[in-house]
């Protein structure tokens, strides 16, 4: 286990399951344990009045619960103001025990922060099979990193290996796996069969060191790409969010050629960009428990949507230099832009996005 | 002046203004020199509530974007010079903010500043407006015209047209292409 916890709850109803056996099987000895009624977690699991830091707190105590709504569902970033991906999200678990200052779980879990790890995800699994059969020749990519990073915590839960179990065997899904960590090493004995990808947020060292408390290294992130691609994986990389710090367009070209010299562009699934952005509660949030970073001081503006973003002529050039960079790399590396309007996405590339079911389906296909 | 008889005299002024407990709490955890530069300029310049609570956020911000302290940026020549000027205390409030502003979204002024001289180069005849996204923050240009005639929304759309390439060198701008 690569990261702390400083006590684990039990939900009655998920005692004796195999995920809560596995996890409290790899725990270290002195996690304290405790078994709570299923309707008294949210009470139990509480960090206490008065806590420095309540939302750090809570990524320190991990509950093993049964989650009660569906499990899939449509990205909630997904807008009719904005190109989506046709991306659909799997919530397997919530809360992450990394530590971004730009987190928007900063705001989205304020009140209920703790780490919870769902028993009955194979759950999951029939949701799935109803969305295949329901849409037959359809193909979708099913992400698992809205609340959570997919491989956080995969060397105590394993889940991962039941995932890739489930989707190498469903024609018409692909899985994506995001994460910041390293935590690849559940996944490279076993045969994704191409329909599970890997995809790893990369920032500049900037960005890492003053933002992404907890992290793998880019550099880290870069040869577990590698490394997942050399075992069968397809990969992708999401520059989200791009920072336009002063110095940042040098940074993240040198960043991308970095990535570039390690996987060849033919080998990257696609690409994402997304700039900062920020709801005026989450930059409160970010920077009361962040004051001394930098990269949440950026030149952004109050944008029509509510959201504090980089000045627009600023952040459509980071977004169009990067663009040019990735269409010098000689093959055409598939790319979007996340929660941007169409008339961003067609002025940075030249070309008005596709549906967003046509989007989700070109990157779940590769 | 000793630390404690400096935070008594901001706790003071504080209360007179009725600042914001939060806000005093910030000023409060400052560097003792940027407490004491603070102070000082507050009482020159008179600052209102406000203008104040605008003044400390985003000198806060810009020592953690500069790596540098609040005292030092109220130390450069230009916030000297607003400080030291002649005129009224309203005008050098609204200039030290302004400044202030600038410092902390330098490439935003200079944007600004850049697009507003090719607005005005453009020598656009009476009943042409232009609208800037506000604060750049959309790449969105708004062009109205107010006419009261066919000829003058005939000359006014030729005025228009003889102005197209500044125009689309302004879209540009705005879309980040220049």
């Amino acid at each position: 286990m690569k990261f702390d916890l400083d006590a684990v709850f039990v939900e009655h109803g998920c005692a004796g399951s195999a995920l809560a056996t596995r996890i409290l099987r790899a725990l270290p000895r002195d996690v304290p344990v405790t078994h709570v009624a299923d309707n008294e977690t949210r009470e139990a699991t509480r960090p206490a009045s008065g806590a420095r830091d309540p939302f750090g707190a809570g990524k320190r105590r991990m509950v093993i619960a049964r989650r009660k709504t569906p499990f899939l569902m449509p990205c909630h970033a997904g807008s009719s103001r904005f190109a989506c991906c046709g991306y659909l999200v799997l919530t397997l678990a919530s809360n992450c025990p990394m530590d971004c200052s730009y987190c928007f779980l900063q705001e989205y879990l304020a009140d209920n922060p703790a780490f919870q790890v769902y028993a009955n995800f194979t759950d999951s699994f029939d949701e799935l099979d109803r969305l295949i059969d329901n849409a037959r020749g359809r193909s979708f990519r099913v992400g698992t990193a809205e609340l959570a990073d997919s491989l956080a915590f995969d060397s105590i839960t394993s889940i991962s290996r039941d995932l890739v179990d489930f989707f190498a065997s469903r024609e018409n899904l692909t899985l994506e796996l995001k994460t910041k960590t390293d935590e690849i090493e559940n996944l490279l004995g076993l045969d994704p069969r191409g329909r599970v990808l890997v995809s790893w947020t990369l920032s500049p060292d900037a960005v890492y060191r003053s933002s992404e408390h907890l992290t793998a290294s880019p550099a880290a992130r870069i040869a577990a790409a590698r490394a997942v691609l050399d075992a069968g994986y397809r990969v992708a990389f999401h520059f989200d969010p791009l920072i336009a710090y002063p110095g940042a367009e040098r940074d993240y070209l040198l960043l991308i050629d970095e990535l570039l010299d390690t996987v060849a562009p033919k080998q990257i699934s696609f690409i994402s960009m997304g700039g900062l952005r920020m709801t005026p509660r989450l930059r409160g949030a970010a920077r009361s428990r962040f004051p001394g970073d930098p990269m949440l001081c950026g030149e952004d503006v109050l944008a029509s949507d509510r959201r504090f973003r980089t000045f627009t002529p600023l952040r459509l050039n980071l977004y169009r230099t990067l663009a040019e960079r990735l269409r010098k790399a000689g093959v055409e590396i598939p790319a979007y832009l996340c929660m941007e309007p169409a008339s961003v996405h067609e002025s940075v590339f030249g070309a008005a996005p596709s549906r967003p079911a046509t989007i989700g389906e070109r990157l779940a296909r590769g | 002046m000793n630390a404690d008889e400096i935070d008594a005299q901001i706790r003071m002024l504080a209360a007179g203004r009725r600042l914001p407990p939060s806000h005093l709490a910030r000023w409060l955890a400052m560097d003792l020199a940027s407490r004491a530069a603070m102070l000082d300029i507050a009482n020159v310049i008179r600052l209102r509530t406000g203008q104040l609570m605008t003044a400390l956020e985003t000198l806060e911000e810009i020592a953690v974007r500069e790596h540098v302290t609040i005292a030092g940026v109220l130390d450069r020549l230009e916030i000297r010079r607003i400080v030291g000027r002649p005129g009224s205390a309203p005008s050098r409030a609204s200039a030290l903010l302004e400044a202030l502003r600038t410092l902390r979204y330098p490439l935003l002024k200079k944007m600004q500043e850049q697009i507003r001289s090719e607005v005005a180069a453009l020598k656009l005849p009476r009943g042409i407006s232009l609208v800037l996204p506000k604060e750049l923050g959309s790449d969105e240009l708004t062009v109205s015209l107010r006419v009261r005639s066919a000829a003058e929304l005939a000359r006014l759309l030729e005025a228009l047209d003889r102005s197209r390439p500044g125009l689309t060198r302004i879209i540009e701008m705005l879309g980040g292409k220049k």
